[in-house]
């Protein structure tokens, strides 16, 4: 991508992701002179939670070959015990509204989620991931996917045989009025979320560029036994990875609590949302998950609008189908192999 | 004695390759394996280096039982290895493959100097630093894969098939490095197909076929032996 920017801007808006960025920001623009601002706010909120799910997905699909499907669970895992770490606090601020806790009580809820969330990764690594990897050697991305339907499954299951089916969820992490800008009302949970997404994106960006540990899970993906050849402890990355991609989902559902309460399923509609962003900007790619993410946010935020609430699955699962047909690497999906990467 | 193998046996599954092999090497020396196609030559060096792990037998590296190790862990040892397939990191920059090859070294000093030093060995490396690795032709990955190797500061540096794919001239200029990293004090296994040469260059040599040792000695015996002449040359 950063070589056909080099050549000029006009050969770059020719290109797959040229085209499709400048078209989306197009759309995004009337959309939002039409109907209102709140459109564009509704993409940003929806975008930024996805990018953080996709890039869950993408680092799991990317460093260790395994098509997650039970990356909702994890979004669930997050949603849930941000729920628990926030209903005590929401009490104790009913009492002492003058608390430091009104301020940061959300913030160690969705901390909270994102720690909860890493920890589960570890658990099932060690319990399914681990074992798997260690007996089998063909077919690992059709045994790994079945693994995570079954995992899927299985917490699903038990989010409702422990704590139940019914919704469990905030009124709202921070109380007060909206933020405005520029004469739109966007509440401080939304403003949040997208200031959280955006965070978070940014910091695994430059961690996965920059730090050692970083390149270290780059160069697994990229060719596993060169990694080990250099002294990689592959094992370790690869504890690291899906505890970094299930805390990643996890903190997408902690800060989105106020929107998604935490029920058994809760997780299903982000999973494929961000499956759509996976399949639509191209296997493993970071900034193409980023990127993707906003444009099916606005695809589902546009179809909402203006075909209809029951739709924004159609429209994006139509467009995907199309994708697939007529550019099966994605979006931004390069031919190169070793995938995590600009 | 800086490696030490004795009695080596290894494979894949229930495919034995390699049959009691035992071979040495001192410091400071440059020793050649040949033999023929599937003599075993590949699979040694992966047993060695930690990526297979053997049936039994024993390896020694600077009197320590480095047997059954992982990669990683044999590579943290000290001992580089530069496979056939060179396994680099295509994706990334020159500079960043070789800033992994010294993923052991925790110091940005030492590992900037061990960057210098590759670049001074291969000038070339370094007019392409913001090269990515996969754009590279095959003499420059051969030259990425050895600088790589060399980035962790070595005692002993396993070669594996360095002319492999490569053209005669390329084929030239890969020797010649490994000739300037052994003035330079380093330890190395090479493994050829190209005996002639191998045996050109190197102090000692092993003729390995069909898994096992069939001799050994002074390169320059080996090359007027009468066998190896026979089965290698042709003469």
């Amino acid at each position: 991508m950063s070589k056909n920017m080099l050549a000029g801007p006009w050969f770059w808006m020719r290109t797959a992701p040229g085209i499709s960025i400048v078209t989306a920001v197009v759309v995004a623009v009337i959309a939002t002179v039409q109907s209102g601002p709140y459109v564009l706010v509704n993409v940003v909120v929806t975008g930024g939670m996805l990018a953080l799910v996709a890039t869950g997905l993408t680092l799991m699909l990317g460093v260790l070959n395994i098509p997650m499907f039970a990356h909702g669970e994890y979004f669930m895992i997050g949603s849930l015990t941000a729920y628990y770490i926030f209903t005590p606090i929401s009490a104790f601020i009913m009492e002492h509204p003058e608390s430091w806790l009104v301020t940061f009580g959300p913030i160690i809820a969705i901390l909270g989620a994102m720690i909860g969330g890493a920890i589960a990764g570890i658990i099932s690594e060690k319990l399914v991931f681990g074992p798997l990897r260690r007996r089998s050697t063909d077919n690992w991305v059709m045994n790994s996917f079945l693994l995570t339907v079954g995992v899927s499954v299985l917490l699903v299951n038990l989010h409702q045989l422990i704590f139940g089916a019914d919704f469990k969820g905030i009124v709202g992490y921070w109380q007060g009025m909206p933020v405005s800008i520029a004469d739109v009302y966007i509440s401080k949970d939304r403003a949040m979320a997208f200031v959280i997404s955006a965070v978070i994106v940014a910091l695994f960006y430059l961690f996965m560029t920059y730090t050692r540990t970083g390149m270290a899970i780059r160069a697994v993906s990229q060719d596993i036994t060169g990694a080990e050849i250099v002294g990689i402890d592959i094992e370790k990355i690869v504890m690291l990875t899906i505890s970094l991609a299930c805390a990643l989902a996890a903190v997408a559902g902690g800060s989105l609590l106020f929107m998604y309460p935490s029920y058994p399923t809760v997780g299903l509609e982000p999973l494929y949302m961000a499956w759509f962003v996976v399949i639509l900007s191209g296997l493993g790619n970071i900034l193409g998950a980023v990127a993707g993410a906003f444009m099916v946010a606005l695809l589902k935020v546009i179809t909402v609008e203006y075909v209809g609430a029951g739709w924004d699955f159609v429209v994006p699962s139509a467009l995907i189908m199309l994708i697939l047909i007529f550019k099966p690497s994605g979006i931004f999906g390069s031919d190169v192999r070793g995938v995590l990467d600009k | 004695m800086l490696l030490e193998v004795t009695n080596l046996n290894a494979g894949y599954g229930y495919l034995q390759i390699l049959r009691d092999v035992s071979l040495h090497i001192n410091k400071g020396e440059y020793v050649g394996i040949v033999g023929p196609n599937g003599a075993g030559k590949s699979t040694f060096m992966k047993t060695v280096a930690g990526l297979l792990s053997p049936m039994s037998g024993r390896v020694m590296f600077n009197g320590e039982d480095i047997t059954g190790l992982s990669g990683s862990d044999v590579s943290r040892k000290g001992i580089a290895f530069v496979s056939e397939e060179m396994n680099l990191f295509v994706n990334m920059t020159v500079q960043e493959n070789l800033y992994m090859g010294a993923y052991n070294i925790k110091e940005k000093k030492r590992q900037n100097e061990r960057l210098e030093f590759v670049f001074e060995l291969f000038p070339r490396l370094a007019e392409r630093k913001k090269q990515l690795a996969g754009t590279m032709s095959g003499g420059e990955r051969k030259m990425l894969a050895i600088g790589r190797g060399m980035m962790s500061d070595p005692s002993l540096m396993l070669v594996d098939e360095p002319s492999f794919g490569l053209a005669p001239q390329l084929t030239a200029n890969v020797f010649e490095s490994l000739d300037v990293l052994m003035k330079n004090g380093v330890t190395i296994l090479l493994v050829e197909q190209n005996v002639t040469k191998t045996l050109a260059v190197t102090h000692r040599g092993y003729v390995l076929e069909n898994g096992k040792i069939v001799l050994e000695g002074k390169s320059a015996d080996l090359a007027e032996d009468s066998y190896v002449r026979k089965v290698f040359l042709g003469v």
